[in-house]
C-alpha cells in the first residue's frame, strides 16, 4: 500500500488519469469542506512512492475532479462556490478556464467518455450542466428540483447521463430526444422500494461492460443495482454491509461483476453483484461483499480504478488527509 | 454558502435513517400536490345569504374561482369528482352542466361522489389516486351541498322490510342526533364538557375571522337573495361565513334546550350547523405543477377508511386516524394540526381525547360548531383550513378527518408547504 498526506486538506474526490498509469488527481478542501480553501493534488506514482507533482489552491472547497478525455494535461474540479474550473498541468497557479453558473456547492462533475468534448456537472442547487470546455457558457441546464449530489455519463452512448440525488430518485436524460417541456428527462424513477422508505442517494455509476447497468448508494447504506430498462421491477442487486453512508461508487473497467464503494464508516469494500456466469464446475456467485480495505481513520469519500497495467489497483481518498493505493486483490478474501 | 448549510448536510448523510415524519417532507417528483384549495362562504341553511342559491350554482361559481386564482388552463383538466349527499342522482346531471359554466370545455369529464359527511374528502382521494395510477394529470376534487333546499326526510328512501329485518343494518337509519345522544350518554361526555368544545370552537372561529384568516380560501360572490321580511328578491355579495357568532360561551350555551332527549346533552349549540356552501381543490403531481407553473399549497400523501357499527358512526375519527399514522409509520406527535369535522361537540371531544390529541392542534381555527357542516362541502373545506392553518403555526404535517353516517370514518395525511 503506497500513501500520500494531503496535510491540512481532507480529500474529497480521487480520479486516475485516463493517459498515464502513473498519474493520480485528488480534489480536496480545509477544514473538511466546510468553510475555506481547496486545493487540487497531482500526484506521480513513482518508484521513491507517490509525489506531488504539482497542486492548484483555490478560493473555496472543492468536491470533485475529472480528466479530460481529449487532453492528457487537463482536468476540471467542482467547487463550493459553485464555480468549476479547467486546470492545465502544463501551467501554474491559476485555472485556464473558470465557469460560474451554478448557484450553490458544484459536487460532481464527469468527462464524457465518448464524445470526449464535453462534460456534466451537478450541483446543490438542483441543476445537472453539460459544458465544453471551448465554450465561455454552459450548453445545457438540466433542472432536477432536487440537491443533485451525482451526475455521470454512460460509457456507451455520447448523449446520454444520469444524476441522482436527495429526492432518492435516479434521472436518465437522452439529449437526442427534442428539448421539450422535459427538458431531455427519459426516465426518473425512484430509487428506493418498499420495504425501504426514500433515502438520499449521494453516487452512482454505469457498469463499463454492461451498458444499461447502474449502480447507485447513498445514506440508506444500501448499494442496489438496477437495469435501467426494467428499473419499474426493482434492483438487480441490494448489496448490503457498509455501517454508514454510502459516499463513492466505482465499476471495475476490468470485470463486469466487481464493484469498489467508500463510506463514511471508514472502509472501501469490494462487492460483486452476481452477475458472473458460472460454469460446471463453479456455480455462478451471489451478490456479496468479497473484502474490505479498513486502513483509512476517517470518513472515506473517494475511491477510482486505475485503467492500466495489472487489473485491481486503485486509489482512496478520505477525510484523515491521506491517499491510498491498494491493490483490491489484496483485500478479497480478508 | 454557509458552513452551517453544509455542515447539516453531511449531517444528514450521517443520521442515516429518517424519521418517517422526515421522510413525508421530502419532495419527490410524482407527489401529489394541491395546487389551489378555495370555498364559498358558509351560510346558514333556510336563513343566510345563500339559501336561495341552488348547489349546481354554487359549484359553478366555486369552479370558476379555482380556474381564476390558481390559473391553471381549464382545458388541462381531465377530470372533475363532486361530493354531494343530498342532491337527488347524486346531482350527477346538474353538476358536470355546472362545470361546463364555470368554464371548463366539454373534455373535461366530471362525476358526483357520495360518501355521506367524507363525501369532499372522498371525492380528492378519488382524483390524487388517479392522477397517482396515472389515469390523469390534472384534476379537482370539490364538494357542495345546499342543505337550504334539499335537507329533509326526501333525502333517504324507505327501507325494505329486508333491511328492517336485519338488528344491525336498521340501525343504519338512526338519525344522526338520536345516536350521538345515546352515545354521549353510554361515554359519559358531560354536558358541560360539550358546551365547553362548543364555546371554544365559536370563539376559535371568531378569532379567525376577526384576523382575515381565510382570506386565502373564501371566494366572495353574488347571489340573489330573498329578504324574508319584505319577500322582496334582492341581489347580495355574500363574503364570509354567517355561522360564526360574538359572544357564545359555555354558560350561554348551558341555557338551550336538549334536542333529542329530555335528560339530553345535545342541542343545535354543541352539534355541527345546516349550512349552504361548496369547495374545491385542485390537484396534480409536482412535476406537472412545476411544468404548468401551477402553485403548490401542499401534499397528498395518504389516506384511509374505516367502518364500525352504524350506532358508534360519532367514532369515525379514532378508528381512521390510528389507522392512518400506523400505515404512515407515523405518532400523534408527528401531527401538527388535527381538523376533525365537528359534527357534534361531544363525538369530536371523545375522540380527540382517547386518541391523546393536545387540544391546541385540534381544530385550531375552529370547526363545524361555528362554520356550519354544508355535508358534501366539509371534506374539501377541510383541506383549505388546514394547509392554511399549518401555515399560521409554521407547522407542516397535518390530518383531516370525520366521522361518516352509517358507521364509517375517514382521515387523511397532508403536507403544507409554504
Amino acid at each position: 500500500m503506497l500513501e500520500f498526506r494531503t496535510e491540512g486538506f481532507n480529500g474529497y474526490g480521487v480520479k486516475y488519469s485516463p493517459f498515464f498509469d502513473s498519474r493520480v488527481a485528488v480534489a480536496a478542501a480545509a477544514n473538511f469542506g466546510l468553510v475555506g480553501n481547496g486545493r487540487l493534488y497531482v500526484l506521480g506514482l513513482t518508484p521513491n512512492g507517490i509525489v506531488a507533482e504539482k497542486w492548484f489552491d483555490t478560493q473555496d472547497s472543492l468536491y470533485d475532479v475529472s480528466w479530460s478525455e481529449s487532453h492528457e494535461n487537463q482536468l476540471v474540479v467542482a467547487s463550493g462556490d459553485g464555480s468549476i474550473k479547467l486546470f492545465d498541468v502544463a501551467f501554474n497557479d491559476f485555472p485556464v478556464q473558470s465557469w460560474q453558473e451554478h448557484r450553490r456547492e458544484v459536487f460532481s462533475v464527469h468527462w464524457n467518455l465518448v464524445a470526449k468534448d464535453t462534460f456534466c456537472s451537478s450541483s446543490w442547487d438542483g441543476t445537472v450542466k453539460i459544458w465544453s470546455p471551448t465554450r465561455p457558457a454552459s450548453v445545457l441546464t438540466l433542472p432536477t428540483q432536487t440537491c443533485t449530489y451525482s451526475s455521470a455519463w454512460s460509457p456507451h452512448s455520447p448523449s446520454i447521463l444520469s444524476a441522482v440525488g436527495s429526492d432518492s430518485y435516479l434521472r436518465l436524460f437522452d439529449l437526442r430526444l427534442p428539448p421539450s417541456t422535459s427538458n431531455h428527462l427519459a426516465l426518473n424513477l425512484p430509487v428506493h422500494s418498499a420495504p425501504h422508505p426514500p433515502s438520499e442517494a449521494l453516487t452512482h455509476d454505469w457498469n463499463k461492460y454492461r451498458e444499461t447497468v447502474v449502480a447507485v448508494a447513498g445514506v440508506d447504506r444500501l448499494i442496489r443495482t438496477f437495469d435501467i430498462r426494467a428499473m419499474r421491477q426493482g434492483p438487480l442487486a441490494v448489496l448490503a454491509g457498509h455501517e454508514y453512508a454510502v459516499r463513492k461508487v466505482a465499476w471495475s473497467p476490468h470485470l463486469p461483476d466487481l464493484l469498489l464503494s467508500a463510506s463514511y464508516d471508514m472502509t472501501c469494500r469490494v462487492w460483486t453483484d452476481g452477475s458472473a456466469p458460472g460454469n460446471g464446475k463453479v456455480p455462478a456467485p451471489i451478490a456479496k461483499e468479497l473484502g474490505r480495505m479498513p486502513r483509512h481513520t476517517e470518513f472515506v469519500t473517494g475511491v477510482d480504478w486505475c485503467l492500466f497495467g495489472a487489473e485491481g489497483w486503485c486509489a482512496s481518498c478520505g477525510w484523515d488527509e491521506r491517499l491510498l493505493v491498494w491493490d483490491v486483490r489484496a483485500v478479497i478474501g480478508r | 454558502m454557509s458552513a452551517q448549510a453544509r455542515l447539516e448536510q453531511v449531517s444528514g448523510h450521517l443520521r442515516g435513517k429518517k424519521t418517517s415524519r422526515d421522510a413525508i417532507l421530502e419532495k419527490h417528483p410524482d407527489d401529489i400536490v394541491v395546487a389551489c384549495a378555495v370555498r364559498t362562504p358558509f351560510t346558514r341553511g333556510g336563513r343566510g345569504l345563500l339559501k336561495d342559491t341552488p348547489a349546481q350554482d354554487l359549484l359553478a361559481h366555486i369552479l370558476q374561482a379555482l380556474i381564476s386564482r390558481s390559473g391553471v388552463d381549464p382545458s388541462l383538466v381531465e377530470d372533475i369528482a363532486v361530493g354531494s349527499v343530498l342532491a337527488p342522482g347524486g346531482g350527477a346531471t346538474e353538476f358536470r352542466a355546472a362545470a361546463l359554466v364555470a368554464g371548463f370545455p366539454a373534455t373535461t369529464a366530471l362525476r358526483s361522489v357520495n360518501r355521506q359527511c367524507s363525501s369532499g374528502l372522498q371525492a380528492i382521494v378519488d382524483v390524487a389516486n388517479q392522477i397517482k395510477a396515472g389515469m390523469i394529470e390534472v384534476g379537482i376534487g370539490a364538494g357542495v351541498e345546499s342543505m337550504s333546499s334539499q335537507y329533509g326526510p326526501a333525502a333517504v328512501s324507505e327501507f325494505s322490510p329486508l333491511l328492517d329485518s336485519h338488528p344491525v343494518a336498521k340501525t343504519c337509519k338512526v338519525p344522526m342526533g338520536v345516536l350521538s345522544e345515546q352515545m354521549a350518554q353510554d361515554l359519559h361526555i358531560t354536558r358541560t364538557a360539550q358546551d365547553t368544545f362548543a364555546a371554544s370552537s365559536y370563539q376559535k372561529a371568531l378569532d379567525a375571522q376577526r384576523a382575515s384568516h381565510f382570506a386565502d380560501e373564501i371566494v366572495p360572490l353574488t347571489v340573489k337573495w330573498e329578504d324574508p321580511k319584505s319577500g322582496e328578491m334582492k341581489e347580495v355579495v355574500v363574503e364570509k361565513d354567517d355561522g360564526v357568532r360574538e359572544g357564545i360561551t359555555a354558560e350561554s350555551l348551558g341555557k338551550i334546550r336538549p334536542a333529542f332527549a329530555e335528560e339530553g346533552s345535545i342541542h343545535a349549540g354543541n352539534a355541527s350547523q345546516i349550512s349552504d356552501g361548496a369547495s374545491a381543490v385542485l390537484l396534480t403531481k409536482r412535476s406537472t405543477a412545476h411544468r404548468l407553473s401551477l402553485p403548490i399549497l401542499g401534499t397528498y400523501i395518504s389516506s384511509t377508511i374505516v367502518g364500525l357499527p352504524p350506532l358508534l358512526m360519532g367514532l369515525g375519527p379514532l378508528h381512521a386516524i390510528p389507522k392512518l399514522l400506523s400505515k404512515t409509520s407515523l405518532q400523534i406527535a408527528d401531527i401538527d394540526v388535527f381538523e376533525i369535522n365537528e359534527a357534534f361537540a361531544s363525538q369530536c371531544l371523545h375522540c380527540a381525547q382517547e386518541l391523546g390529541i393536545p387540544a391546541e392542534k385540534v381544530n385550531p381555527a375552529g370547526g363545524a360548531i361555528a362554520w356550519g357542516h354544508p355535508l358534501g362541502a366539509t371534506g374539501a373545506r377541510q383541506v383549505g383550513t388546514l394547509l392554511g392553518g399549518l401555515k399560521r403555526k409554521k407547522g407542516r404535517v397535518g390530518v383531516t378527518s370525520m366521522c361518516i353516517g352509517t358507521g364509517m370514518g375517514m382521515a387523511a395525511l397532508w403536507v403544507a408547504e409554504y
